[in-house]
């Protein structure tokens, strides 16, 4: 089986604050890792690489920056890397990438599963690797907590609300993973870090795979992003201990006093 | 060797931290600095390949290893030192140890001893000092003889005693200076030698977590292959060849675990009320315990990176810059974290805090690889030299570069570097005319101010430059007020202590205040408060409270 992972670069998002008076992200100093989703991801697809023997693909978009995820998915394992990197895509929404991703991978060719992270943290939508099965038409299993593979099934186990449910499906199939301790992800020892500089890597454009402009790009984009904003925080809860009538009284005490209730 | 690409470091950086997150904890850090433990285990651990291999970066790719450049071993000397210096220092005796064969080992000796060191895993030691002979290897008692078979020298016996040896008591192999016939020489010592035995761990003020101990050489017999180039008194060469790039990684030492503790204390300011507000918004706290220390590890920095990238680039030697990029890493670094204890108070000074232990662990980078008197006559040797050689030129004409700079870009501190520059040269000058330097201490202290005006001028000109090193976290307008604060105190320090010295020592001071442009260096400072908040606000900015 060939299997490609979708891997995106991020700003560590507990380094990083927003200006309160501009909106923007305050990303000077903050480090940029792989998106912690897509490390689970590939650690679930290197597994099964280490058991079936299959190749792994990994495809990022991004500046030229992001080869550093790529280069350390091959460090870790993984067969070839391509990074998806022109202006043309810059300011993409989730609509747009998953239309140029799903190109690269029709160039790719034969792709029996593709693997991605359930969400990315900077924008936390959950909706790129969706949009790629759509944009290729194949089926797609979301919050996979676990992957197996029998002959020419694909087996998932989904994580729902208050426990899991197993499905099955037919190559090609895509998956997104969530984080899950059977898949805690690795980093490269300096050797294999070294190695990785010898495995092929491309960088690809637009024009290499196809996608049309008007698809791309912020202009290509259909969802605009009007503003950023911090949660305004909220007050701190008053916590109470004791039997529940105790805590009930206490709060209908509360009520009293603030005349919710007379 | 020349560095591996950017990205390849900061992956291999990232790993190196990943791993001290999972496995090194500060709780164990502290248990282990309490009980002056090396932790064996871990050491071992972070050499094996498909776990990090940070040896491997010693070793060139021919032999096993990674090539790793002065610039990746800079970067994770300094990641080191911000885990745990006596961690670091661990890793860096097997680097040291490994220096005399990648320096003067014949082919075959690095075909077996390098693919050895990165194969087996082995610690290495560096066994040079003694009681009698640190800075000054002249003294060296230890003694190799020869052992002659057939008219043939079929080897050494080695005999002596070694102290305050880095992973001494636990090292696999060790690179032993001892005197032969022929001079001075490197011997490849190995643990298990008949007559070889290390004394016990000692009790240290610092780096409790790295080994030291002594070593007792009793009639070791080592066979010929083992002496380093295979030939006798090439071995202070061979040590002194390195100096420059070893001092880079212990100035990476002082740098790390300097800034390390400046941004633990410039994340507790931001949480610790006092008098209304945060101890971040006062500038009593930060414009003296903060702002100057970190304005000055990143001056280090950039002369850090400096020496690196010329080494990289093929030159040789470098002493003198080795000289000053420790020295001003380890004495600025030991300052700040000094500072850094005081600006956590009573927290500070407990050992629930990693200041304590980092003010601890930092001051054998003023000691070890030169201790920093020693290096202050370094520096002052080999500018001294250049000083005369040019006729008083040298930094006459570092200024005019520095001139360049400034007309190019105004706001890198630039101009106030050349004014340092200028009041140093003003300074030689005089030490010279009236003969100043048949007094020691003229010539520590004037290595003291070199290290200053020559870390501003290199610091300006970074913070000019159009693009800046993958090193810096901070943006252009808070790195070059950060050169201007550096800048100006340089000049001023330079023109105020040099002025002094030479009134003195000198029979008579002439016109040495006009010749340091006293006034001029003190109009420089107007803006020096405003920068001061500035480079506060961008601290904060970058180093948020958790």
């Amino acid at each position: 089986m060939n299997i490609v992972v979708c891997v995106k670069q991020v700003p560590d998002s507990t380094e990083v604050k927003i200006n309160p008076e501009t909106g923007h992200l305050i990303r000077a100093g903050v480090p940029s890792i792989i998106n912690p989703y897509d490390h689970y991801a590939l650690q679930a697809a290197l597994e099964l690489k280490a058991k079936h023997n299959f190749k792994v693909t990994l495809v990022s978009m991004g500046p030229p920056q992001a080869k550093s995820v790529v280069q350390m998915g091959m460090a870790l394992g993984a067969d070839e890397g391509i990074l998806l990197s022109d202006m043309a895509f810059a300011g993409s929404d989730t609509w747009s990438t998953s239309y140029a991703l799903a190109k690269a991978i029709k160039k790719i060719g034969k792709v029996d599963m593709i693997l991605a992270g359930m969400q990315a943290i900077d924008g936390d939508t959950a909706q790129t690797g969706p949009g790629v099965a759509q944009q290729l038409g194949i089926p797609q299993i979301t919050f996979c907590e676990q992957v197996e593979v029998d002959g020419r099934r694909v087996i998932a186990r989904k994580q729902i609300d208050g426990g899991y449910e197993v499905l099955e499906a037919r190559p090609p199939v895509l998956l997104t993973m969530i984080m899950t301790k059977d898949y805690t992800p690795r980093y490269p020892s300096f050797l294999a870090v070294s190695a990785s500089l010898k495995k092929p890597f491309h960088v690809w454009s637009a024009a290499d795979v196809g996608a049309e402009a008007h698809f791309l790009g912020l202009k290509g984009s259909p969802t605009q992003v009007s503003r950023i904003y911090p949660p305004p925080q909220r007050e701190k809860a008053a916590m109470f201990s004791g039997s529940g009538q105790e805590g009930a009284g206490k709060i209908l005490e509360i009520m009293r006093s603030e005349h919710f209730v007379e | 060797m020349a560095s591996m690409d950017a990205i390849s470091r900061n992956l291999m950086l990232d790993s190196l931290k990943e791993y001290a997150k999972r496995r090194i904890p500060y709780d164990l850090i502290r248990e282990l600095d309490e009980k002056n433990e090396f932790p064996a285990e871990i050491l071992k651990e972070m050499y094996q390949h498909d776990t990090l291999g940070l040896h491997l970066l010693m070793v060139p790719a021919e032999y096993g290893g990674v090539s790793g450049g002065t610039f990746d071993i800079y970067r994770v000397c300094e990641q080191l030192a911000r885990i745990d210096l006596g961690i670091a220092t661990g890793v860096f005796a097997t680097f040291l140890g490994t220096d005399p064969l990648n320096v003067g080992g014949t082919e075959e000796q690095k075909e077996k001893w390098l693919k050895r060191i990165a194969g087996e895993n082995l610690l290495v030691a560096y066994g040079a000092t003694e009681a009698d002979a640190g800075s000054d290897l002249v003294n060296l008692r230890t003694r190799a003889e020869h052992v002659v078979k057939n008219g043939k020298i079929v080897g050494y016996n080695v005999t002596g005693n070694k102290q305050w040896i880095s992973n001494g008591g636990v090292a696999d192999l060790y690179t032993i200076l001892a005197l032969a016939p022929g001079g001075p020489s490197w011997f490849l010592v190995e643990r298990n030698m008949e007559g070889f035995s290390p004394n016990k761990h000692e009790d240290k003020h610092g780096i409790r977590l790295s080994n030291t101990a002594g070593l007792s050489l009793d009639n070791v017999y080592v066979p010929a292959e083992n002496l380093i180039g295979m030939e006798e008194g090439k071995g202070l060469l061979q040590a002194q060849a390195v100096f420059g790039y070893t001092r880079v990684m212990v100035a990476a030492f002082g740098l790390g675990a300097g800034e390390e503790a400046l941004e633990q204390a410039i994340r507790y300011s931001q949480q610790r009320i006092q008098g209304g507000g945060p101890l971040s918004e006062k500038q009593g706290y930060t414009h003296k315990l903060i702002v100057p220390n970190y304005v000055r590890m990143e001056g280090a920095r950039s002369y850090i990176e400096y020496t690196s990238q010329r080494l990289d680039s093929g030159e040789h030697g470098l002493q003198t810059e080795g000289a000053i990029a420790k020295y001003g890493a380890s004495e600025w670094g030991n300052k700040a974290a000094d500072d850094a204890i005081q600006a956590l108070g009573g927290y500070g000074y407990t050992k629930d805090f990693p200041v304590e232990k980092i003010k601890r662990d930092i001051k054998i980078c003023c000691i070890y690889e030169g201790t920093s008197e020693v290096l202050e006559m370094t520096i002052y040797r080999g500018r001294w030299q250049e000083h005369l050689k040019s006729r008083g030129r040298y930094y006459l004409d570092m200024a005019d570069r520095l001139d360049q700079v400034h007309a190019t870009e105004p706001k890198a501190g630039a101009h106030a570097a050349a004014l340092g520059l200028r009041a140093l040269a003003a300074v030689l000058e005089e030490c010279r005319v009236q003969k100043l330097t048949r007094h020691q201490h003229v010539t520590f202290k004037l290595g003291k101010l070199i290290c200053a005006a020559e870390t501003a001028a290199i610091f300006s000109t970074a913070a000019a430059a159009p693009k800046y090193s993958e090193t810096v976290r901070f943006d252009r307008e808070g790195w070059q007020a950060m050169a201007r604060v550096f800048a100006r105190e340089a000049a001023l320090n330079t023109a105020l202590e040099g002025l002094a010295l030479v009134l003195g020592a000198a029979e008579q001071a002439g016109n040495l205040a006009d010749a340091v442009n006293i006034e001029a260096v003190q109009a420089e400072q107007k803006g020096l408060i405003a920068d001061m908040d500035l480079v506060a606000a961008k601290l904060k900015q970058t180093f948020k409270a958790k």
